[in-house]
């Protein structure tokens, strides 16, 4: 559309929505030269970006677009008011909108290294269009020492200790073994990545995250065998299966923090920040690591944070170059529950221990495999009710249901299978489009 | 809730015509339908069509019925659509049946004031926060959650075994046990002011000829008016099922929103903010169930027998006897049971934030920890700040827009108002989730940057069609003198519209009211339309919902503070909202 004919229906709607709203507007909108960053945080960690931010130069307007970030952002790229640059939850999200061109390629900071094979997350064709900002350490499981003297180390020790803890809170003699918010399906996603991380070579799990492989093959069987061992054992859960999948992540938590219903809670380095306002008496709450088949082999996971910045945003190039600096995060890095992707940050920098001993990990870990639900392609990413979320909620209601683990797991990868095939086929007209 | 009310007066118009009387039209006047026509053009009209355009191609490719097929072969379409469905029939019935009863029972003027004052609090609250009210009595745990605690003393099991009323067996049952806490007082004041309009001489007639207590409710009460009122009140109560999105998304846990599933949702769903293919496709067949619904229902409440119109107020009727104690009692024990959900919530946020996660409302020290903890930060004001200049700004743009369209619309008689009349209200029932792509788009194209303007935008166009029927309708049945009067004291149109608006206060009244009100209990338009510093208050309450139980001090606190207004407004302006909206019958 030419300018003129832009102006032109402008102002008629000027006119018809009367000088009452054009006036919110002008309150709304203004001269505001400061730069617009879209993220995913709220509260507590909003706040504490909101501070990072502050380092920088310039002005910088931070919006908090929440969980449906992807949903806010494909709107505003329609309305033409895409912001400057975005924080984005998912390395999929990042591919997916750079192949669509909305993005700009980026050159990081020289202080910019996180470990092997993360950056190529973001990269499209070898150009980089994001780079990470906060990464999440996906394997730990929380507890109180008191309640569990000796932590299993390998995979066969959780299932002992599940199955010994499910037998005595059965006989109504004792706390449950595991907790577990189902009602969210990224929990399930996160514990499917555990188990698929030690039983699948590399390979393998590459080929699945870039939706290549077969859904049905030998990994994914053994993986789901290996949770419905787990799932299925009497007594696991407070409550049963039924429950498990009404508890959504943060109950889960205060049933092991505050209750002390369960003794284990498997999730991710931010459980503390649930765990802190909840914890009741002096004792702390301790983690050791997703065990594995072998100690050594224990997986790690890591999900993250990236910052993009939208084509045509030259600002934002700016600020994601400067964010991706080993330092702009120093604010949240003092105040703790941050954990860095960016492996030049001193560990001295860490005020947090427990952060601080996680960060260590993240250097020295062997293999580090990136969050997989993450990267898939399309709407099997998952979200309530949605993709691999309510395939591996089905799961988890067959296995505590008593359906046999083989059964479950046949039924798991031919949802998978189905629902990739029917991405790939809708998304064939479009790509022939491009 | 509010659009919905507004359908009423629409319903209502689609009788025959009774409108003899012509106002001589003017071309001047045509012109003032401007404002109205290019918003519901642009933000309407347009994205309907551009939907129905993206449910048959691809990147601009005729696709044929290629997104139709994939949509309806997806695993779970045919539930879904049946859920619907059954959303459609059930719960209107159980509504009308409930409000009849209701409206019946509260007769006597002594405590049917009171009751029908409580069961229209409800109606008032945001649908995030009837959500969030039954989602707290609904907790699986029956450590907080009251009816699972009661659920598991009157089956006899333990609490862990207890019926699960969020679990996927249950959950479409405690939605539609929320939806009817909310809109029964909706159904209670329409019937009760149906029943006030019947004479009472008519009642004394049947009875003068021997008839008894059935035949009194036959003949002097079904006949000539409750067989109209209940299909009006059944046809708002289905099309507002189209609502059920903002609890669906508060209240059920992500593992049984499979099992809550409903079109609206779904359209969400596939969307995924754009309204493309699939999405696209569900959408058109979602609009053309809805269009078709209130098609049949036009069509029904036309065929019924209009109400006996009488220009003489009746006095109210003293010799109408005292109900029954049974059907006293019943009207009692309702507005008790009415009361518990409001008691369970406001309990709720009487504690400290890790009172209320840990354990049950009845048990815990009392606290204002939670409400200390929202009002002490910034975010609750900003929010606040933020949704009362929306809805002031809305509602002023709407009313002025709606003024000057109904205007020169009063003067239509015949079939083209009974046309523009069926446009308004099908303008007033497109479902915003269908067409959220296409709005967005031109959005874009009217304002460049900044979407707290497009956000009122889009809550204006929204809102038009159904306070233009409103004004409209008030405007068309003004007695004639006082429009002649009214044109002959004023020397040009806009004055003579102010006159016509003075005369129909109670219709302006209702339509402020209810803008505002809709605005301020949004969610879905806030979900898909907010941006930048346009954070609206039901977008800020279920945000919270994701972590429902770690945040429910601070949720039922916020819910409390967040229903205070329109609660407030549409108590005291109920009786304008009746007047205002049952066309005719009152003045």
């Amino acid at each position: 559309m030419t300018p003129a004919g832009r102006l032109r229906r402008r102002t008629l709607l000027r006119a018809a929505v009367a000088a009452t709203t054009a006036t919110t507007a002008a309150g709304c909108a203004g001269a505001d030269p400061a730069v617009q960053v879209a993220v995913v945080w709220n509260g507590g960690e909003l706040a504490r970006f909101r501070e990072v931010v502050k380092g920088y130069g310039s002005g910088v307007q931070v919006i908090s677009a929440g969980n449906d970030i992807d949903a806010f952002l494909r709107a505003r790229k329609l309305a033409g008011t895409s912001p400057d640059v975005a924080i984005l939850p998912r390395s999929g999200l990042v591919i997916e909108y750079a192949r669509s061109g909305w993005l700009r390629e980026l050159s990081p900071a020289s202080s910019y290294a996180v470990p092997p094979g993360m950056a190529d997350l973001l990269s499209v064709g070898r150009r980089p269009y994001g780079v990470w900002v906060k990464a999440a350490h996906k394997s730990l499981f929380w507890y109180y020492p008191s309640t569990v003297p000796d932590p299993p180390r390998t995979w066969d020790q959780l299932v002992a200790l599940t199955k010994r803890l499910g037998a005595r809170a059965r006989a109504g003699d004792g706390p449950a073994p595991l907790a577990i918010g189902a009602a969210d399906g990224w929990v399930l996603t996160d514990w499917f990545e555990n188990v698929l991380a030690d039983v699948a070579t590399t390979e393998e799990y590459e080929a699945l995250a870039r939706g290549e492989a077969d859904w049905r093959g030998p990994p994914v069987h053994a993986a789901l065998d290996r949770l419905a061992e787990l799932w299925s054992v009497a007594g696991a859960f407070p409550g049963g299966g039924r429950r498990a999948l009404l508890t959504q992540y943060e109950e889960s938590v205060i049933q092991v923090v505050h209750h002390r219903r369960a003794v284990l809670l498997f999730e991710g380095d931010f459980v503390d920040d649930v765990g802190r306002r909840f914890q009741r008496g002096s004792e702390q709450v301790e983690t050791f690591r997703f065990p594995a088949s072998r100690v050594a082999d224990s997986p790690l996971i890591v999900g993250g944070d990236a910052a993009v910045a939208f084509a045509g945003s030259t600002r934002g190039v700016e600020l994601v170059r400067w964010l991706s600096g080993g330092s702009a995060f120093t604010p949240w890095l003092r105040a703790g529950g941050y954990l860095s992707p960016n492996v030049s940050v001193p560990l001295a920098e860490y005020h947090d221990p427990v952060r601080r001993r996680l960060a260590a990990e993240l250097r020295t870990a062997g293999v580090v495999r990136f969050d997989l639900s993450d990267r898939l392609p399309g709407p099997l990413t998952g979200s309530d009710g949605v993709g691999i979320w309510r395939i591996m909620q089905d799961f988890f209601a067959d296995v505590t249901d008593g359906v046999t683990a083989g059964e479950a797991a046949r039924r798991a990868t031919r949802q998978l299978t189905t629902e990739a095939a029917r991405q790939a086929e809708a998304a064939r007209p479009t790509e022939s489009g491009r | 809730m509010s659009r919905v009310l507004g359908e009423l007066a629409v319903l209502d118009d689609v009788g025959p015509p009774r409108r003899g009387r012509a106002y001589p039209a003017t071309g001047a006047a045509s012109a003032l339908l401007l404002p109205a026509l290019l918003l519901l053009g642009g933000l309407l009209a347009w994205p309907v069509l551009r939907t129905l355009h993206a449910s048959v191609t691809t990147e601009g490719h005729w696709v044929g019925t290629t997104h139709f097929r994939t949509a309806l072969s997806a695993p779970d379409t045919g539930a879904v659509v049946g859920r619907t469905l059954l959303w459609a029939l059930v719960v209107p019935a159980v509504v009308t049946v409930l409000g009849y009863l209701l409206a019946a029972a509260s007769r006597r003027p002594q405590e049917g004031g009171l009751v029908r004052l409580v069961l229209v609090v409800p109606t008032a609250l945001p649908l995030v926060v009837t959500g969030v009210t039954f989602r707290l009595m609904y907790d699986p745990d029956p450590e907080r959650g009251v009816a699972t605690l009661v659920a598991a003393a009157l089956t006899g099991r333990p609490g862990a075994a207890a019926p699960q009323l969020l679990g996927p067996g249950l959950v479409t049952v405690a939605l539609m046990s929320a939806f009817v806490w909310a809109w029964v007082g909706l159904a209670v004041l329409v019937f009760r002011a149906a029943l006030d309009a019947v004479p009472p001489s008519l009642a004394d007639a049947v009875r003068a000829y021997g008839g008894n207590r059935r035949d009194v409710l036959w003949d002097a009460q079904w006949r000539p008016l409750l067989l109209r009122t209940v299909a009006v009140v059944f046809t708002l109560a289905a099309l507002g099922t189209s609502r059920t999105f903002d609890l669906i998304l508060v209240m059920a846990p992500g593992s049984v929103r499979d099992e809550a599933s409903v079109l609206a949702l779904r359209v969400w769903q596939t969307s995924n903010g754009a309204t493309t293919g699939e999405g696209a496709a569900l959408g058109v067949v979602w609009l053309v169930a809805v269009v078709a619904g209130m098609l049949v229902a036009a069509l029904f409440v036309r065929q019924a027998w209009p109400p006996p119109r009488d220009p003489v107020e009746v006095a109210p009727a003293p010799a109408a006897p005292a109900p029954r104690r049974l059907t006293r009692l019943l009207a009692v024990g309702a507005a008790l049971a009415w009361l518990v959900p409001l008691g369970v919530l406001l309990a709720t946020s009487l504690h400290s934030t890790v009172d209320a996660a840990a354990r049950g409302w009845w048990r815990g020290p009392l606290s204002l920890d939670s409400y200390r903890d929202l009002v002490t930060g910034s975010e609750l004001w900003r929010t606040l700040g933020f949704t009362l200049v929306l809805a002031t700004v809305v509602t002023a743009a709407v009313l002025g827009v709606a003024l000057l369209a109904a205007y020169p619309l009063a003067w239509l008689t015949g079939p083209p108002a009974q046309a523009t009349g069926l446009l308004l209200m099908a303008a007033s029932i497109v479902p915003v989730q269908v067409i959220a792509g296409p709005v967005n788009e031109v959005l874009g194209v009217v304002l460049s940057s900044g979407t707290a303007r497009g956000l009122a935008l889009v809550h204006v166009a929204l809102g038009v069609p159904f306070a233009v029927l409103v004004l409209r309708n008030a405007f068309a049945d003004l007695p004639a003198e006082q429009v002649r009067a009214a044109r002959l004291g004023g020397r040009h149109w806009w004055s003579t519209l102010r006159l016509l608006a003075r005369h129909n206060r109670p219709a302006v009244v209702a339509v402020a009211v209810l803008e505002f009100v809709q605005v301020w209990n949004d969610l879905v338009v806030g979900l898909l339309f907010s941006g930048p510093g346009a954070a609206p208050l039901g977008l800020f309450l279920a945000g919270q919902t994701r972590g429902f139980v770690a945040n429910s001090g601070a949720l039922a606190a916020g819910s409390v503070i967040a229903s205070v207004l329109p609660v407030l407004l549409v108590v005291l302006a109920r009786r304008q909202l009746v007047a205002g909206l049952v066309a005719g019958g009152l003045r």
